[in-house]
């Protein structure tokens, strides 16, 4: 036999052969489910990082130039003074104090009160910053403006000479702690509950939603059949506004929006798909106090409480290669307790980690992972900005 | 309600392309005993189902990018034949392919009205059990249709490799044929 006739008879003899494949199909729609897991997730922090750089830039444009001021204000101050006189001693009387004052900035007490020797001085405590020129040498042809400090070459009248009777009475006091002061932040965050699950079917709510496609049936056209139902990881994006009340007690609030997706066999219409999806998704507005009981610059730690109502404000059926969307009635209540840790990497951005514990209440939502499992761990990770 | 399982094939890469779980397993069982041979040529009984589970999962992902030119079968074939070469790379089964084109000429003929009298599932069997790199070579140009600067380029090999490789695959394959037809005999 020819090698051309050998292999043209070996093409035809399996050209329309099949042999009966082994059942990967489970494994293919895991596959699937993670691929289309991934693009909703790849989505969302797309959606996040954006939203966080956008925030991140406003307020950099708005904000930032004046706080850099305030920042660097007293800085330049201490610099202007130490090159106006770097060696000249200071009086007896004044240099204790005014040593000590350099020293004690914890109180916000700025290097103004740092004042060189002769020149009348004036030091109102946890007085705001003011900008400042800075001056490398005494410059008699521009007169300080604005400015507390002074050079010998240009006086300033004396308002009040700095005696220890002005400053409070716990000033020296190293176990005083220094005052803080609490801002608002923003937060804007993107959680993900580990619920992703599998299993029997456990649904007692009754469905009080209405088709969209009929708008005159009350019950819902669909129903959840008993099963082997798979609920995937539910994904939600959020902005909070935090808002101190009292001390370390700060109130949050704010808009979030979580999209469930679930997978089991269902009625519709009596006619049983297997393996139909149901797309849910929900807006909300959390409430919570948290008490942050560590705080330091860059880290704070804290715990909270509270509880979020929920609306769906859509819902889709996928089944075969239709869809079938239906209002949903009613609030979705929920409490959740958490713990969580705040890194201000800058003094006003900062990443947060807030694992927390959620009970969703039965009020008669579709079927998804808050009905087959009211209580979850969620793990929320976000940007939280200083107002 | 119509029944997915009564869709056209255009229907079903339709719902596929819409991301559809029911078109997708439609599809998936429609053609599974279609591709699971190609995956037993190129690679045995072993692997094949483990490349049967990737083939579908990419064609899952690239069924945007058919555009209907050729049959969508052969759309399909090509996406199992490189996931196969891909298997097949990832286990370095290639680099031995030149070796074995160095050993020496194994001769057999095969006479007229021997092939008939061999089932497929047979033969499929029988070109599973070359040697990867003769595998790959033969099933590329004789199965599939490549030129040898086509098996070359695929491969990553010389055309006079691919040739002499392609030869010796062919030799192999009529010497194992001709024993399995002695055997019935």
């Amino acid at each position: 036999m020819e090698r051309n006739e050998f292999d043209k008879m070996l093409r035809d003899r399996l050209a329309g052969v099949t042999e009966p494949a082994p059942d990967v199909w489970e494994g293919i729609s895991r596959g699937l489910a993670r691929k289309h897991r991934r693009v909703l997730l790849r989505s969302f922090a797309t959606g996040a990082v954006a939203a966080a750089a956008g925030l991140a830039v406003a307020l950099l444009v708005f904000r930032g130039p004046q706080a850099a001021r305030q920042v660097e204000a007293p800085v330049r101050t201490a610099q202007a003074v130490q090159s106006v006189q770097p060696a000249a001693p200071a009086p007896a009387e004044v240099a204790p104090i005014a040593t000590q004052i350099a020293q004690f900035t914890k109180h916000q007490v700025t290097a103004q009160a740092f004042i060189p020797h002769e020149a009348p001085v004036t030091v109102e405590e946890e007085q705001p910053a003011v900008e400042t020129p800075v001056t490398e040498a005494p410059d008699t042809e521009t007169p300080a403006v604005e400015t507390p400090v002074t050079s010998q070459n240009d006086p300033v009248e004396p308002q009040h000479q700095l005696t220890e009777e002005d400053l409070p009475a716990d000033f020296w006091r190293e176990d005083v702690p220094a005052r803080k002061t609490h801002t608002s932040n923003l937060s804007i965050s993107s959680n993900i509950t580990t619920v992703g699950s599998e299993g029997d079917l456990i649904y007692k709510a009754s469905p009080m939603h209405s088709s969209s496609q009929t708008g005159s049936r009350a019950a819902s056209a669909v129903e959840p059949v008993s099963g082997s139902p798979k609920f995937f990881s539910p994904l939600s994006l959020g902005l909070q506004l935090e808002i101190p009340l009292s001390g370390p007690v700060f109130l949050s609030t704010g808009l979030s929006y979580s999209y469930l997706v679930s997978q089991y066999d269902m009625l519709v219409d009596k006619v049983r798909y297997e393996g139909a999806y149901n797309q849910l998704h929900y807006v909300g507005i959390p409430l919570s106090l948290s008490w942050h009981f560590v705080e330091t610059p860059s880290v704070g730690v804290y715990a909270s409480a509270g509880g979020a109502v929920e609306k769906c404000v859509a819902q889709r059926y996928v089944y075969a290669s239709n869809t079938l969307s239906e209002k949903v009635a009613g609030l979705q209540w929920s409490a959740r307790v958490g713990l969580g840790v705040e890194y201000w990497f800058v003094p006003r951005l900062g990443l947060y980690f807030d694992p927390s514990l959620v009970y969703f209440f039965d009020n008669h939502q579709p079927l998804s992972i808050r009905t087959q499992q009211p209580l979850q761990a969620r793990f929320e990770v976000g940007l939280r900005f200083k107002l | 309600m119509r029944d997915p399982s009564t869709y056209t094939e255009a229907e079903l890469i339709a719902g596929c392309v819409r991301g559809e779980r029911k078109a997708q397993q439609v599809l998936y069982e429609r053609y599974a005993s279609v591709m699971y041979p190609v995956c037993i040529r190129y690679l045995g009984r072993e692997d094949a189902k483990d490349v049967l589970q990737d083939g579908f999962l990419t064609v899952f992902d690239k069924i945007g990018t058919y555009k209907g030119e050729g049959s969508f079968e052969g759309w399909m074939r090509k996406i199992f034949v490189n996931a196969c070469l891909m298997q097949i790379r990832k286990s370095d089964a290639l680099r031995f392919s030149e070796d074995i084109a160095e050993s020496p000429e194994l001769g057999g003929v095969l006479e007229h009205g021997v092939l008939e009298q061999i089932e497929s599932r047979q033969i499929l069997d029988l070109i599973a059990q070359l040697p990867p790199g003769l595998r790959s070579v033969f099933n590329l140009f004789v199965m599939e249709g490549y030129s040898h600067a086509e098996v070359a380029e695929a491969l990553g090999m010389t055309e006079q490799s691919s040739r002499s490789q392609v030869s010796r695959a062919r030799s192999l394959l009529q010497k194992k044929i001709k024993e399995l037809y002695n055997g019935k005999k």
